[in-house]
Parts: C-alpha cells; structure tokens; sequence
C-alpha cells in the first residue's frame, strides 16, 4: 500500500512539473529561437546585416503572435505583422475572443530558409519548418495538445525601421 | 464462475460495442480550396462540439454526429493549416488539413528603379508576387508577363513563371528616353490582373563628344556639337559639362551646363594651350591652340 501511494505520490509530481514546465516555456517571449541560412536566396545574395535583421524580426513575429493567439490580445501584432498577415492575425483573435478559445504555443525552434530576395532588396520570401507544441484551450480546459512539425511560407517585407511579416502561410510540406 | 464471467465478458463487449458506435470520427476534406467552402464529415451518434482552428479563423460550434458540418467559404478564405477538433466530455479527437490558394488573380509588383539611363543591360527589375483573390500566395507554378514599352516603340515582352508565387526577371532599357510602361499582368486563367509602373527612361552618357574653338576677342570660346548618348538621345539640358585649357601660365577649367543640346564656354586667350571637353566619365575631342589644330 505504501508503495502504490509512493508511486501515485511521484506520477502526480512528474505530471506537476512537467505541466509547469510547459506553461513556464508558453509564457517564456524568448523561448523563441530562429537559424536562418541563404544559401538558397535568388537572385540577390543575402548580406550579413540583412541575415541578423531577419532574425531579429522573424523571431519577434513569432514571439507577438504567440503571446496575441495566447491572451487574444492584438496590439503587438501591428509593430512585427503588416498586410494581410497582420489582418488574418487579427481576425483570429478577434474569432477565438468570441469562441472563448486561446491558441498556447510551446515553441521549439525555427529554421528558416532565404529563397528569394528581391533585386532591390525590399522584399524576401522565407520557408520556415518549426518544431512546435500547440494547445487550443477553451477557457481552461485543454481541447488538444500536440507537438507538431509545421512548414510555413513566409514574406517579409521592410517597413519604418525593421522587417514586418506581410505573409505566414502554412503548407503540408516544401 | 465461469457463467458469471461469460456475462461480464458479454457486458463489456456490449458496452464497448455501444461506446465505439457513438464514437465520433472525423473526415476533413482531401483538396479544400481558399474561399470555396468544404464539408466536414463526422461519424458516431449524438452531439458533440465542433472546433474549427484556420490562420484567420477560431469557430465553435455544436454539430450532429454522422452528419457532414458544412464550413462556407467566407470561414474559410485563409489558405493554410487547419485543425478540427471534436470535443465531447473529456475526449476529443482531431484532424489537421491544409486549405491551399485559388486561382491567380491578383499581382503585386515591385520596380525599380524609377529613372535609368537608356540602353543599359540588365538594369530595371521587376519582381511579382502572386495572390488569389482572397490575398493568399499562390504557390503553384503561374506565368507572369512583363512588358516594357516606350511610347511610338515595339514593347520589350517577357514571360515567367512564378514559383512558390513570386516572379522575377531583369530587362534592358530601351534605346529611347521617355517615360516607360513597365506592366507585369497575368496572361491565363482570365484574370485582368494587370499591374502598372512607369520607369523614366534618360539620355545615358554623351557619346562622341566633340567641340571646337574660336577667338572671341581676348577669350577663346569653345562650343560643343549637339551632344547626344550613343543611341541618338539628347543629353539633357543641365548636364555639366567641363571644359579644360592647359598652357603656359596654367591650368584654367570652366563648367558649363547643355543648354539647347550644346555647351559654350569662354577660356583666357593663350598664344599657345591645350584644350579638352569631358562631360562626365566621356572625355571629348583635344584641340591644340596656336600651334595649329
């Protein structure tokens, strides 16, 4: 008896931990973490600062749009997401204000691609694999967990001093 | 005993005969397409709640199992990942599928520069990204039209095709100056997608640049011929252009702007000088002053 109420005792610490863990890695903006290579980039080759600039920003996209899908709060969608990216965001949010549902992130990590930067260099599309655990909660209650693998075509485009996301596209694969 | 276990064994496999007859299974749609709507088929018995995850979308709604849920097209205009979920109670089951983009319909197109010199190679580029009519990127493989024209001249015509929707190509100017239409459209699928820039087309350097010189008085006064770019085009007025006299007491430079197509100056007389003209990086003819031309 005193072994099952051991053994009950230590599952029940594991699961607390674990589900603490996750939360503290949700709620964590720099759990983030972008690698980014342009060795693919056409037809103009990717400078070091623009590289850097990418990362910064496609990162603090993501950070934005976790925290927005998270809260359903939207005013920090509009300093990182411009066009119809920023709009569907929005929209989102706005639905899932309205359904009482929140959309909680456990993000393991991007790696991105340059596939094409414009010749002038205002524009460049990106594929992005991620390596994510995502939560849809209605309320409290978790509806569904799952970690996933998920392929996004991304458009970023320069704006007043940074990149923004003008597009996030989600596809089965590259 | 063993009567009393047939029943319990009998029980069970009623009770989970029951259970996965009410158990509800979902069916998103194989190809679901941006803006078009699409049904969801469920199976089991019952009610449950239905959660309809999409770039732009959260729905929730209570729905009859092993009866399609129809999604209409306005829910659904984001192409992208989806996740449906069928929740009830404590269980849930889910489903993610991928809504892809419509037909090409619309272009946003990127030029630059907006003024170039005339007949340079590879110097105006244009870049296409192509969307359907919801705004989605359309990432299958789409041609795309430039066209370079300047007016009274034969456009200069190229198709390409966008992958993962965007499109690029790199075009000579054209030997004329003026304003050219740089026009990048969609040429199948009907669409009347058609995206217009203008690209000012200037004269380029002067080409064969050539002056001559005579005594006005105490001065020299050196006038350019007509100066135009190696394709014919007048370099505007305004372009400087200097004009060198070397001799014995020195050197003496005077920049003069093309006015009506030519430049003049007036140099310091001289018994015996060197003169030059250049008007940029185009160094002109060399006129030698008092010693016989």
């Amino acid at each position: 008896m005193r072994r099952l109420q051991l053994l009950l005792a230590v599952a029940v610490f594991m699961s607390a931990t674990h589900w603490m863990t996750l939360r503290a890695r949700a709620n964590d903006a720099a759990g983030v973490k972008v690698e980014m290579s342009t060795e693919q980039a056409q037809p103009r080759e990717v400078e070091d600062s623009t590289q850097k600039a990418i990362v910064r920003d496609y990162t603090a996209a993501w950070k934005a749009m976790e925290a927005a899908l998270a809260s359903n709060q939207d005013a920090g969608l509009a300093a990182q997401f411009s066009g119809n990216a920023l709009q569907l965001l929005q929209d989102r949010v706005q639905q899932q204000k309205k359904s009482g549902l929140r959309t909680r992130f456990v993000d393991h990590g991007h790696k991105l691609s340059a596939i094409f930067y414009s010749p002038e260099g205002s524009a460049m599309e990106l594929h992005d694999t991620a390596q994510l655990e995502i939560e849809t909660l209605d309320g409290s209650k978790v509806h569904h967990s799952q970690p996933v693998t998920l392929h996004y075509v991304a458009l970023m485009t320069t704006a007043e001093d940074r990149w923004k996301v003008r597009l996030l596209q989600g596809v089965p694969n590259f | 005993m063993r009567k009393l276990l047939l029943g319990v064994v009998m029980i069970a496999m009623c009770w989970f005969a029951a259970y996965a007859a009410h158990a509800a299974e979902l069916q998103p749609p194989a190809h679901a397409v941006a803006g078009a709507g699409f049904d969801i088929k469920t199976s089991g018995s019952g009610s449950d709640t239905l959660i309809l995850i999409g770039p732009a979308s959260a729905l929730k709604r209570e729905v009859a199992l092993g009866e399609p849920v129809s999604i209409a097209g306005d829910e659904a205009r984001a192409a992208g990942r989806y996740l449906a979920i069928l929740s009830s109670g404590g269980d849930s089951t889910s489903k993610e599928f991928f809504v892809s983009s419509g037909q090409a319909s619309d272009l946003v197109f990127l030029a630059r520069p907006s003024r170039v010199a005339t007949a340079q190679k590879g110097a105006i580029s244009g870049v296409a990204f192509v969307f359907d009519e919801y705004k989605n990127l359309v990432l299958a493989p789409t041609p795309v039209k430039f066209a370079l024209s300047v007016e009274g001249h034969a456009p200069v015509l190229r198709t390409v095709t966008a992958r993962e929707g965007v499109a690029w190509t790199h075009m000579d100017s054209t030997s004329n100056q003026g304003a050219a239409q740089f026009v990048a459209s969609l040429p199948q699928g009907g669409s009347d997608a058609s995206i217009r820039r203008v690209v000012q087309q200037v004269a380029a350097e002067a080409c064969n640049l050539r002056m001559k010189a005579q005594p006005q008085g105490n001065a020299i006064l050196v006038e350019t011929e007509p100066i135009k770019d190696c394709s014919g085009n007048p370099v505007p007025d305004g372009t400087i252009v200097t004009f060198t006299e070397t001799d014995a007491s020195g050197i003496s430079t005077v920049d003069a702007r093309i006015k009506k197509d030519v430049a003049r100056a007036e140099l310091p007389a001289s018994h015996s000088a060197t003169i030059n003209v250049a008007s940029g990086v185009v160094l002109g003819n060399e006129i030698h002053w008092g010693g016989g031309q």
